[in-house]
Formats: structure tokens, sequence, C-alpha cells
């Protein structure tokens, strides 16, 4: 049996599924292809994919820092495949990101236009600069191959000190930041995992899980390549690995007591017994097992610690970012299997790149050599047609991508129909805009709007003369109309003339003629205007000028003539401030209040904690 | 009967269809790459491209260069082509069945024309199994997917035609579509593991052939050297048309 070969297959097999999938997600976009909601918004993908990829590479920072840091030498022969795991981990992540941005395309805005009072800002800065160091950290493996890379190859070599020691304050404020990320969100997580500490725990758990990431690696690429295992120094990671589970829990435990939230623990529901699973796998058991000399130097335990707490801290991520989110109402996340078939495509992708380089470099002492793949063995015969598979290399070829071709076309057996045609943006009509001097101004009435100061704006604009400023078309006999009465969908523009109302008899049951001329082609070109018939449909002096009739949605009718003017504000009043979304969309709990005078509404978007 | 056909018609014909398409890729991308790595190890790297060129384009139309030999096969095959390619693309009920789908349409052929292409195609199908079957020549050289495609490829034509004409079989409607869409996906998953990938392989025909196969460097003159002719003419060298005469024997050719 060929387990390098059997093992490619498998994951091509999984990427062939995930391109059918990813063709449709970015296609017809993520509410066809996921089970994420307005109400939850990150799931898997960014529980798994983002947050558990950072924590996965774990292992890069903390092996460099024993070998080049505290120059512990013994472990020098795991550097290498860490930094590569780290690596391929922050890809990963990278990669992961993509799937899960509403419009992937705009990633880079956040280099230019920055925003530093974002958690997400940091985040994704860290990435960026991470992921750098770790290519710079690993470029010099894949460049001794090159004699023409030598140059740039030695003066990286030069260059590590300064690389490692940027790459662990990176992954410190990286990984740290990631919890930080959920302190904004003190309503949305379940209490067993809210904590002020988050950030350390996050650290903590990391460094963990990176010497766990590395011992798995080391076990399963011995058991792939059928090389003889670190059996011995893997037993001492482990025992470094104990000290920081007990870390983390007395961190855990300390920080619920302390909190005065120890008491949730013994409460029913299933998110309590989510928290003693994760417990248990992520660092008690491991706790136990690593503290027994017998277990944690026999290779069979190596594994199963290994894998058991991977999967805790995996856990513990999933749970932080999504799982464990108490929602609005009570809708149910669980990840859709598009979902986890990407979740999987990234990670068997890394895979891949990992064996690759690991074959291909010299990512170990020794290059592995798969028997079946090495070019002094003989050509491969179908066994039931005796034709010629070829040499081993197209032979392998042929199989991965008929692995390849078949998976991807059974994704697309797989997804359903109505996955492949998006149900699009749902219509939402617009309501009037209610109150006096100050206009409550919310199309969907969904309670989340905007009080607008009218009449502080007739006042600030010129009075009379300012209401030609936005109200820039009327309805026949009517003056400044509302917006409502044009852009009358949240979303989706829409027709402001109505054809066949006109044509119809409560529209004046108008013949063709009357607006199309006879000679020639009926349509929207040849046609009159409205102000043939109508008149003072636009008012004299409006700003904005109508040359079509279909008016753009509510929301960003609204968005493109408030922003304009306050941006143009910002020099007028020196203040950058104007033009912020704080600025219109301010505490709604207040207004709902003095609009409506009702209570019902102000809950909206807090669950009351237990 | 219905839930059969819309499986058949949504998640087993997008099954087969991305098969189709994306094996015929894998075929494509396949057989450039194993061109280039021969292409590598060839130590005669010179390519008659032009002449390559000139022969595959020559192909397109076979009844240029079977004429003198097989004039109605050049013929029924160029037809039975037109049809097979023009009519599963352009029919307009496929068209709409897209549209209906994925949102866009294209083109699409004139019922009437459509109509006799289906014919021709069904005709087409049966004359060249025989002629297959008939001719000796042809026979010796035919594996068993060679009789069994032409009729496989006439089934989808001929329930396809039966309805579309439902006065022929009105009671029948749903097991002809039901064969139709079958026997549709069943050649849409086949294609790219049989001789049918030389619809996108054939721009490649000529080229695998000219690129590939390459003998060392002056392997000929050494063979015949080793043989003792040296001062024999090689029949390399002689007109290509004295090889089709049937007439000549070997020792004539040899004697020229």
């Amino acid at each position: 049996m060929n387990r390098v070969q059997n093992f490619k297959l498998i994951l091509w097999t999984i990427i062939g599924v995930g391109a059918a999938v990813a063709a449709a997600r970015f296609i017809f976009g993520l509410g066809a292809t996921t089970n994420l909601s307005d109400a939850v918004p990150w799931g898997l993908w960014i529980g798994f994919d983002v947050m558990s990829g950072v924590a996965l590479a774990g292992g890069g920072f903390v092996i460099t820092a024993t070998v080049y840091i505290f120059k512990l030498d013994k472990y020098h022969g795991i550097v290498r495949p860490a930094v590569l795991t780290a690596l391929l981990g922050y890809v990963a992540v990278a990669v992961g990101l993509l799937f899960d941005l509403g419009l992937p395309w705009n990633i880079w805005h956040m280099i230019i236009f920055w925003n530093p009072h974002s958690p997400l800002f940091e985040v994704g800065w860290c990435v960026m600069l991470y992921l750098t160091v770790l290519l710079l950290e690993f470029f010099p493996v894949p460049a001794a191959e090159f004699g023409w890379l030598s140059t740039i190859r030695n003066f990286l070599i030069k260059l590590r000190m300064p690389l490692v020691i940027a790459g662990i304050a990176l992954s410190t404020l990286h990984q740290s930041s990631l919890g930080s990320l959920f302190l904004v969100m003190p309503f949305n997580v379940h209490p067993l995992w809210y904590s002020p500490i988050m950030p350390i725990m996050f650290f903590v758990s990391a460094i963990g899980l990176g010497l766990m990431m590395v011992s798995f690696e080391s076990r399963f690429t011995s058991y792939l390549y059928r090389k003889e295992a670190e059996t011995e120094l893997l037993a001492k990671l482990g025992n470094a690995a104990k000290w920081i589970f007990l870390l983390y829990l007395l961190m855990r435990f300390g920080d619920l007591f302390l909190r005065g939230q120890i008491g949730h623990i013994f409460a029913g529901g299933w998110q309590v017994k989510m928290f003693w699973v994760e417990i248990a796998i992520s660092a008690a058991i491991p706790l136990i097992l690593l503290s027994i000399k017998r277990v944690r130097t026999t290779g069979a335990w190596q594994w199963v610690i290994s894998i058991m707490a991977i999967t805790g801290i995996v856990l513990n991520r999933i749970n932080v970012g999504g799982m464990v989110h108490l929602n609005r109402g009570d809708t149910f996340y669980l990840p859709a299997w598009t979902e986890i078939t990407i979740t999987a495509t990234v990670v068997a992708g890394a895979a891949l790149v990992f064996l690759f380089m690991v074959e291909r470099f010299n990512v170990w002492e020794v290059r592995p050599v798969d028997p079946k793949a090495d070019p002094s063995t003989l050509p491969e015969f179908d066994y039931a047609s005796q034709a010629s598979l070829g040499r081993p290399l197209i032979a392998a070829r042929t199989k991965y991508s008929l692995a390849f071709v078949f998976a991807a076309a059974f994704g697309f057996m797989l997804l359903s129909n109505q996955s492949l045609s998006s149900e699009g943006v749902i219509a939402a009509s617009v309501e009037e805009a209610r109150g006096g001097d100050t206009l409550w101004v919310d199309g969907d009435l969904d309670g989340y709007g905007v009080s607008f100061q009218h009449q502080m704006h007739i006042d600030k604009n010129g009075n009379e003369t300012s209401c030609v400023q936005c109200h820039h078309m009327n309805l026949p006999l009517d003056e400044n109309t509302g917006c409502y009465a044009c852009h009358r969908d949240m979303y989706i523009p829409t027709d402001a003339f109505g054809h066949d109302w006109h044509s119809s008899p409560h529209g004046g049951n108008l013949s063709c003629f009357k607006c199309h001329q006879e000679d020639q082609h009926k349509n929207a070109e040849t046609a009159q205007q409205c102000d043939h018939c109508h008149d003072n449909l636009y008012p004299a002096g409006a700003t904005i000028k109508v040359d079509n009739y279909h008016a753009p949605g509510y929301v960003d009718a609204l968005h493109e003539l408030c922003i304009g003017c306050h941006v143009k504000l910002i020099e007028e009043t020196g203040s950058p401030d104007i033009a912020r979304c704080a600025n219109c969309h301010n505490d709604q709990r207040d207004v709902v209040e003095a609009v409506d005078g009702t209570k019902e509404n102000i809950l909206i978007g807090n669950v009351a904690l237990p | 009967m219905q839930a059969w056909i819309d499986f058949g018609q949504g998640p087993l014909f997008r099954l087969c269809f991305a098969l189709m398409i994306l094996g015929l890729m894998r075929i494509f991308i396949l057989t450039i790459i194993g061109m280039i790595e021969a292409y590598n190890r060839n130590e005669d790297k010179i390519v008659p491209f032009a002449e390559l060129i000139r022969l595959t384009f020559s192909w397109i139309l076979p009844i240029t260069r079977v004429w003198t030999k097989r004039p109605v096969y050049g013929v029924v095959s160029v037809l039975f082509h037109i049809g097979l390619i023009l009519v599963p693309l352009f029919l307009g009920a496929h068209v709409l069945l897209w549209k209906n789908s994925v949102g866009f349409a294209w083109f699409s052929l004139p019922h009437a024309l459509a109509d006799n292409l289906t014919l021709i195609v069904i005709a087409g199908g049966i004359i060249l199994f025989l002629m297959r079957a008939i001719y000796r020549p042809s026979r010796a050289l035919s594996r068993k997917q060679d009789y069994i495609w032409p009729l496989l490829l006439t089934i989808p034509f001929v329930t396809g035609y039966l309805a579309v004409h439902t006065a022929f079989a009105p009671s029948a409607y749903q097991w002809t579509m039901l064969i139709h869409i079958y026997s549709a996906n069943l050649i849409m998953v086949t294609i790219p593991f049989t001789k049918i990938a030389h619809c996108v392989l054939m721009p490649l025909s000529q080229l695998v052939t000219g690129v590939s196969w390459k003998f060392p460097l002056g392997a000929g003159d050494k063979v015949i050297e080793t043989l003792g002719h040296k001062d024999r003419p090689t029949w390399v060298k002689e007109p290509r048309v004295a090889l089709d005469e049937d007439s000549l024997s070997g020792k004539e050719i040899a004697s020229k």
C-alpha cells in the first residue's frame, strides 16, 4: 500500500468537491451556499479557518523562540517543518478569509483606508505582517535549490534573528488580538467564555496548541513516509506542553471564579455541556496524560494526546467564534455541508503544499522518498487492461486529476437547485418617514434607523430656499414630495414612472401615442419626457438632476445625498466626525423612545444576559 | 417517473455535464503536459509547425482526404458531425432549458432545420455503423467502442425527435423523455474517457504526433548502415502515393 499516494488521492478528492462549492460560492454568494445570516454572520469559516488556522500556526513562533532565542539546539530539526506549518496556516487563514468576506476583492482597502479604532484593523495588519515575516523566514529553504537566488538567501539568513524576533512579537500580538476581537461583543459571547483576559487565554492556548500541532505533524509524516518517529523529542515537547495546559486551566477557572460566573458551570443547557467537553479535551485530559511519564513517551499515546488537544482548542476557537454566541431571536446555527467542504478544502490544499515542499525541498534533514514515485521504478500497468499507466509520475498525475475531476462533478451534483439560484436581494418596501421637526427615517421599520433633524437642516441651509437642495422631484400636484414616493424599495432600484399604471384607468388610460411617436419604435429613448404633460415635476433650482426614471434603492439614495453633503462640510466645520457613520446612526434607543414613545423596540439588538 | 426525469435533468445532469467539461479539460491539459515532456526529452527539436497546422485543418473536412477512396463515408461523416454538434447546443428547447436554469440564452436553430439535421444524424449514425461493420478493412481496425458509438449517439436523437413530434407516440412521452435524458447523460459521462474526446483533442491530434514521435537524430541512417543496405534507396524518399497502391508489392517498392 502506498500511503503517500493514497493520502494525496484523498486530498485531491476533497479539493475537487471544494472546487465545485467554491465556484458556487463566488457565483451565487454567501446566502446561497452557507447557513450564515444577518443574525449569525460569523460561523465555521471564521471559527475554524481563521481563528483556528492562526492558533494552529502557533508552533511557528514557539519553536523558533525555543531554538533561536533560548538556544535549545536539540529542537533544531523541527524548526523548518514548524515554520512551514505556520506559513501554510497563515496562508490558509488568508484564503479562508476570502471565502468569508462578502466583497473579497476589497480586502486591500485595509492597507489604504486606516481605521485604527477597529480591532479588526490590528488583526488584519498582524496577519499581513506575520505572513510576510513567515515567508521571509521560510524562503531560504526552497531558495537553496536555485543558485540564482543565493544572494537573497544569504541576506535573509543574516536577517534571521531580527525576523525571528519580529515573528514572535507579531504572533504574540496577533494570537491575543483575536481574543481582543471578541472583547467588543460582551453581549454576544456566552459568559463562560467572555472574559476580560480572553486575549491572554488565546495566547496561552496557542502556545499549547502549537506544541501539540508540531507533535501531531511529526507523527503523521513519520507514518506517511514510513520514517523513524521522533518519539524522544516529542516526549520533551509534551513535558513542556503539560505546564502550559496547567497554566491555561488555572487561568480559565480562576477567571470564572474572580468574575463571579463560576455558577454557570453547573447550569444546564448545551452551551455548558460544550464548555465541559471543551475543557476536558483541550486541556484537562491532555494534562493528566502528559503528567504520566510512561504515557508521554509512548508513540500511540502521543497520537491520542496531540489529536485530542488540537480538537479541543480548535473547538474553543469555533465556540468563541460563533457557536456559543447568544443570538437575537432563537436562530440556531449549524454549518452547512458546503461550509464544511470549503474548510476541508483549505486544509487539504495546505496539506498538499506541505507534502510538496517536504518532497521537493530540504525541509527535513533527509528528503522523504515515496518508493513508487522514485524515477528508477518501473512503469505501472493497469490490472484489468494491461495498458501502461506510464512512469510513476505520469501515473500519479493521471490518478490525481481523475480523482479531482470526479469529485468536482460530484460536488456540482450535490449542490441543490436552490443553492444554484440565489434569491438575490430580498424586496423590502419603504415606509414614509414619521415625525415632525425631527423625522424618524426607518424605511423598512426594523427599528434600525436615523433620527433626522429636519427643521434643523432647514434652518441651517437657508429656510425656504433650502428645500430644493434635497427634494428634486414632485408627484403631480404635490410639492416637496418625500423620498419614499419614488425610492420605494430599501435596496432595489425602483421605477419612478410606472408605464402600465399610466395606461390603466387609474393613470388616465393613456393611449400609446400620447407619449410615443407613431412612426418610431416604442421605447424609452423616443418617448416624450414626463414634463411634457406634468407641470412642476422638477422644482426650480433643484440640486439633483433627474436624467432617467430608475430611482436607486432608498438606502443608496439617502446615503449618497447625506454623505455627499456632509463630506463637503468637513472642510467648513473642520471636524471629520461629521461625515462618519455614527454622526447619523447614533444611539437608537433614545431615538425610538423620543419619536414613537414605545419601549418595545428599545431592546432590539441586545439580549438580556442570565 | 416524473421524479426520475427531474433527477436526470437536475442533479444527474449537473454531474454528467460537469464531468464532461472537466474531464475534457483534464485530458487536454494532460496531453499538452505529456507533449511538453516528450519535447524536452527529444534530441530532435525541429517541429514542422506549418505542415502540422495544414494537416490539422485539412482533416477538419475529411472529404478532401478520403474523396478518392471513400467519398460516401466522407460526406456522411461530415453531415453527421454537423448535426451532432449543432442540434444539442442550439435546439430551441435546449436553449430554453439553459435560460430557465442559469439565466442566459443564446441563438437557436429554426425548428425545421433542427428537425432535418436530427433526421440526418439518425440516418448518418446508422450508415456509419453499417459501413464499419461491412467494409472489411474498417472492421479489422475497429474496437468495440467504434461499433457502439454511432448507435449510442443516435439514441438521444431518435428519442428527442419522438419527444418533439408527439404525434408518433403520444402515450409514451415520459418514457421517451426518460430515455432521451438518461442516454444523453450517459454519453456526456463517457465522452472524456473514450474516443469521442477527439472533440477537444482534434486540434492536438497532428501536433502530438509531430512533437512526440521522434527517433534519435540520424537513427534511420544508422539502421540502414547496420543492415548493410547503405547503397539501396530507402522507401521514405519515394512519393507517398506509391504506398497507397495496393498493386505494388514490397519488392517493387524497393526496386524503385
